[in-house]
């Protein structure tokens, strides 16, 4: 809040009004029904249902197939988070090194931002494909036997792959901006105080990136866990098999697909409190960050 | 993985600086070049492949060279119409995409401007609570929300409306939490200013506020725009009508008649429709980069 | 401008719908996306030309799994359509749920239509009923899992088409020596599975296949379909079964490619095969073991069925009597045979299409339709169980875990069994 703010009452709430409405109806109703139906087996018409506590939720520590996923999940995070960020921050980095072209470089690496997921997803089903795909092709010269869809980890690399390529452009652009917002005269003193380019990225440039490298962590793991969906949904084409699933797309598949409300909802509820934890993360690193700036 | 350093390194005394950066620039070239390629050589198969027939690519996959099918592709992913009332083609698809884009864009900054005009300029006894309350929404992407909010949208009956399309979407609140940030950055002064002259909270907001966040208003538009015009889940769960298929959906269509197998999928026509679903937000992040990156590192979404 | 067009448009549409003659508009969701959508949208555009009383709207509404979760989400807010499509492995849901659905029987009978149950054939008839045989969902897309061969390829090895397992493994090295994988075959869990337990006259679940009620445990994890496993396993690795994973196109691919002799899918996936394929192809049954039986019975139907909700007006639900009572009739059943490869619900459609000379041409068209006429069983009307497409999602995990050698056929169906009870008793509270 402002120190000369105003003093209206009325007009304040009526701004107010809209947003308020839309967060009430289409947010904390269905979280309320989330964390209501989460503690029910219900017959998806509405007919009958059964009060079963805790059930639902105990029944996910239990779960092989859950655990499994949440443990996909950790990997497929991290993962991603990783070399989205490292070849984002490699290309970062030369691109603000090079005056030639710099712009054209700069467009030429951020604008894949634009494509949806699923569209990502597509791309990626075409070049990994078992029998018609490029890339199989392409291992299957090196003598690398890739089956999407039947093993495991190929469908995850297939994953995992479209999700960095998704990913890049958003982190490239927050290291690039974090880059040149570097004071010159530190630049400068860093040429002088330390010739070698590796010795003077990692003393000086890779501190000075710190506070935007954390803020990307958080935001590059949020995408890994919620914004892959289409990614996913695309490349096991709609069918678990034997394929590995993240934790969103398992309350899709159960929800959805299965119509177990209650065993859905139980999910969402846990993965709530996980966003919750980042939430909190983020938003105290967030009010520091603008503290700063 | 590569290692993030100079190709080479001498001593700096002795080498002339401008042997040392020459050399240096071609293995930053060449680096930029690789990252350049690996973001265009997917789309370019693509595009590619959008110009030819069914039967090559299903026994061939992807393709790298042109074939004669580009026009027909694009008139048939564009204007042939399908469905029962015969009453959705690509063009349908392109205008429901741009009424998501729009109405999203549009709605969340409006609803997030007049909120965050509220809780940042006005002393409220329950700002903070207001606040609070936004915030939480964060907490809870729609894909985890998703049967519940299936659930209340069809309850209200919103379901193959453009209403339960799109405000559903504009619940969360990452525009309101970004405005607020942006209005706390601005200086005390201007509203002692205004105060002075007499005017009133209407007045300042509309000449002095929006129009000090004209570039802010624009990069969050740009941003909100492309992530509703991408929606997936969302469109596919509440449009069943045809009529109000979004270009992303259809492609959604046509990636489940690739798995089902009942028949040859036309990759020709779902390449093309690929590549006209990518060019309308990919052309706006291009032209209105300068706004977008500003946009993005600014604010958090 | 969009939204106000709409809403005047819908407006203006009520008004005319008004002042014209009293037409009654019924809704029919489908899951019948592509060249299928087509053939649906005629037929509707049939009936709606046959008469001038009712008028039905096709709705494709996605996936099976989408087109359910539609129509129940609609059913909760009083908006479901008048006819949905249920596939099989939905079916338990929405016939559990009673109240949601007008059993087709009581339909017809309520609206003064002749039903003879006795007139379908009767691997199609027992599916979609209940326990007593009163037939609820009305057959729609029905097919059944046979057995294709590439009767090029089989030639060029010098072998017959199989009839059992054992001639199968008798033929495949052959078939390797000329070229080919022996075999490959789509949705396991309904053409290895479910259909396997039928051919055999094995019991699938107790509590009669589940149709005595919700109480009911899965039986699969049984001798026969262990030994079946672990000969798929073997076979894989010798070269004559391939497996390309759990999408059905993934499977039947490769046999349309000429790299497999053999594939194991629907009964209506024999149009596709002939747009497509440029070798000569024939079906024959699904095979079956001998070491298990001497005397294999009959399969049941897969693919889908009508289903009539409740909560319309009584013309609406004359009006969907009426669209019933044109789909059944012998014509339209040969009309949407010959287009798609279902095969016909009705024994008289059936000797209709053979007096049209259909399967002359097309021999492997009636395949489907003479395995649903073998001798049936106890066990050979079909299942009935809760939250099956989770089942169904364990066993295609467990079978591809087999096939990769992760684990042993016996292991996988203790736990495809464990997890199935689970889920059965977690549906049972559901129907609390």
């Amino acid at each position: 809040m402002k120190r000369a703010a105003f003093g209206h009452i009325g007009f304040p709430i009526l701004l107010l009004i809209p947003q308020l409405a839309i967060i009430a109806i289409f947010f904390y109703w269905p979280a309320g029904y989330a964390i209501q139906s989460s503690f029910y087996l219900e017959d998806p018409f509405g007919f009958g249902s059964t009060f079963v506590g805790l059930e639902n939720y105990t029944r996910l520590t239990r779960s092989s197939n859950y655990m499994e996923s949440a443990w996909f999940t950790l990997i497929f995070t991290s993962v991603v988070t990783f070399f989205a960020l490292a070849i984002a921050l490699l290309l970062a980095v030369k691109a603000d090194k090079v005056i030639r072209g710099a712009k054209t470089y700069r467009t030429l690496l951020m604008w894949v931002y634009a494509i949806a997921p699923p569209v990502a997803g597509l791309i990626g089903v075409m070049l990994f494909d078992q029998s018609r795909g490029n890339l199989t092709q392409l291992f299957g010269m090196m003598g690398i036997e890739y089956r999407l869809g039947v093993n495991y980890w190929d469908t995850a690399i297939a994953m995992i792959t479209v999700s960095i390529w998704k990913q890049i452009p958003v982190n490239f652009i927050f290291f690039l901006s974090g880059l040149q917002a570097i004071p010159r005269s530190v630049r400068e003193a860093a040429m002088i105080d330390n010739p070698s380019g590796t010795r003077r990225f990692w003393d000086i440039t890779f501190p000075l990136l710190a506070p935007t490298g954390f803020f990307l962590l958080i935001i590059n793991i949020t995408y890994s866990l919620f914004e892959t969906f289409g990614i996913v949904d695309t490349i096991v084409k709609g069918e678990p098999g034997n394929n590995p699933m993240t934790l969103v797309y398992r309350v899709f598949v159960d929800g959805f697909r299965g119509q177990d409300l209650g065993g859905s909802s139980a999910q969402s509820v846990v993965l709530m409190i996980l966003v919750l934890i980042l939430t909190i993360v983020q938003f105290r690193f967030l009010e520091r960050r603008i503290h700063y700036t | 993985m590569a290692d993030i350093s100079d190709t080479r390194t001498t001593p700096a005394t002795a080498t002339r600086p401008a042997k040392r950066f020459r050399w240096d620039t071609i293995g930053d070239h060449a680096v930029l070049i690789a990252g350049a390629l690996l973001m265009l050589v997917p789309v370019y198969m693509v595009f590619a492949t959008s110009s030819w027939d069914a039967i090559t690519v299903h026994r061939n996959g992807m393709q790298f060279g042109f074939g004669d099918r580009f026009v027909e592709n694009y008139n048939a992913a564009l204007f042939e119409y399908g469905g029962f009332t015969d009453s959705v083609n690509g063009m349908t698809m392109l205008a429901n995409s741009m009424i998501l884009g729009l109405g999203f864009a549009i709605g969340k900054i409006v609803v997030g401007m007049m909120a965050a005009y509220a809780i940042v300029y006005f002393r409220l006894k329950f700002a903070t609570l207001a606040f609070w309350m936004i915030f939480t929404t964060l907490l809870l992407p729609l894909e985890v929300r998703i049967l519940p909010s299936y659930e209340v949208i069809t309850a209200m009956n919103l379901g193959n409306t453009y209403t339960g399309l799109i405000v559903p979407l504009i619940a969360s609140a990452t525009a309101t939490f970004f405005f607020r940030q942006f209005f706390r950055s601005v200086p005390e002064e201007l509203i002692e200013a205004a105060r002075i002259d007499g005017a009133g909270p209407v007045k300042f907001f509309i000449d002095i506020l929006v129009p000090l966040s004209r570039t802010m208003i624009a990069a969050m538009f740009i941003i909100m725009f492309v992530f509703g015009w991408n929606q997936y889940l969302w469109p596919t769960l509440i449009t069943t009508d045809e009529s109000l298929f979004t270009l992303v959906r259809g492609i959604r269509q046509i990636i489940q008649s690739y798995a089902d197998g009942s028949e040859t999928p036309d990759y020709g026509q779902a390449a093309a429709l690929a590549i006209i679903a990518m060019t309308p937000p990919v052309l706006i992040v291009v032209f209105f980069q300068n706004w977008f990156v500003k946009g993005l590192t600014e604010s958090d979404k | 401008m969009k939204l106000k067009y709409t809403v005047g448009a819908s407006l203006a549409f009520g008004l005319m719908a008004g002042a014209a003659q009293a037409q009654t508009e019924i809704e029919w969701w489908h899951a019948m996306g592509g060249q299928l959508g087509e053939t649906v949208n005629q037929m509707a555009e049939n009936f709606n030309a046959s008469q001038d009383e009712y008028v039905i709207t096709p709705v494709f509404k996605g996936t099976y799994e989408e087109t359910l979760t539609s129509a129940i989400a609609a059913f909760r807010a009083g908006e479901q359509p008048n006819i949905v499509q249920v596939f099989d492995a939905g079916a338990a849901t929405v016939i559990a749920a009673q109240g949601a659905t007008i059993p087709v029987e009581t339909l017809m009978a309520d609206n003064g239509y002749e039903f003879d149950r006795e007139e379908f054939i009767s691997g199609v008839r027992n599916f979609y009923a209940d326990s007593d045989g009163m037939m609820i969902g009305m057959p729609f897309n029905s097919s059944t899992p046979v057995l294709y061969y590439n009767a090029d390829a089989l030639a060029e090895a010098g072998v017959e088409p199989p009839q059992t397992y054992e001639d199968f493994e008798e033929i495949a090295p052959a078939l390797l020596e000329a070229g080919y994988a022996g075999m490959s075959a789509s949705l396991l869990q309904w053409t290895m599975t479910e259909n396997f337990f039928s051919r055999h006259n094995l019991p699938f679940a107790t509590n009669d296949n589940g149709y005595g009620g919700t109480d009911v445990e899965l039986l699969v994890n049984h001798p026969a379909i262990v030994d079946h496993f672990t000969s798929l396993a073997e076979w894989e690795e010798a070269g004559y079964y391939n497996w390309y994973g759990a999408g059905w196109g993934d499977n039947q691919n490769p046999f349309e490619a000429g790299e497999v002799a053999m594939w194991i899918g629907s009964s209506g996936s024999f149009g596709g095969i002939a747009d497509r394929v440029d070798f000569n192809f024939g079906a024959t049954f699904l095979p079956y073991w001998e070491s298990v039986t001497s005397e294999p019975t009959q399969t049941f139907i897969g693919g889908a069925a009508l289903f009539a909700m409740s909560g319309q007006s009584e013309e609406e639900n004359a009006a969907t009597a009426a669209f019933f009572d044109y789909l059944a009739s012998a014509e339209n059943q040969v009309f949407w045979h010959v287009e798609t490869g279902y095969v016909p619900i009705t024994t008289e459609a059936y000797e209709l299409a053979a007096e049209q000379g259909h399967y002359e041409e097309f021999p492997a068209a009636e395949v489907g339709i003479q395995q649903l006429q073998l001798p049936s069983g106890e066990n050979t009307r079909g299942y009935r169980l809760g939250f099956y497409v989770q089942i169904r999602d364990v066993m295609i995990r467990e079978y591809s875990r087999i096939i990769a050698g992760e684990t042993t056929a016996e292991d996988a169906f203790a736990t495809i069994e464990e997890e199935a009870n689970e889920l059965l008793a977690r549906f049972a509270q559901t129907q609390g």
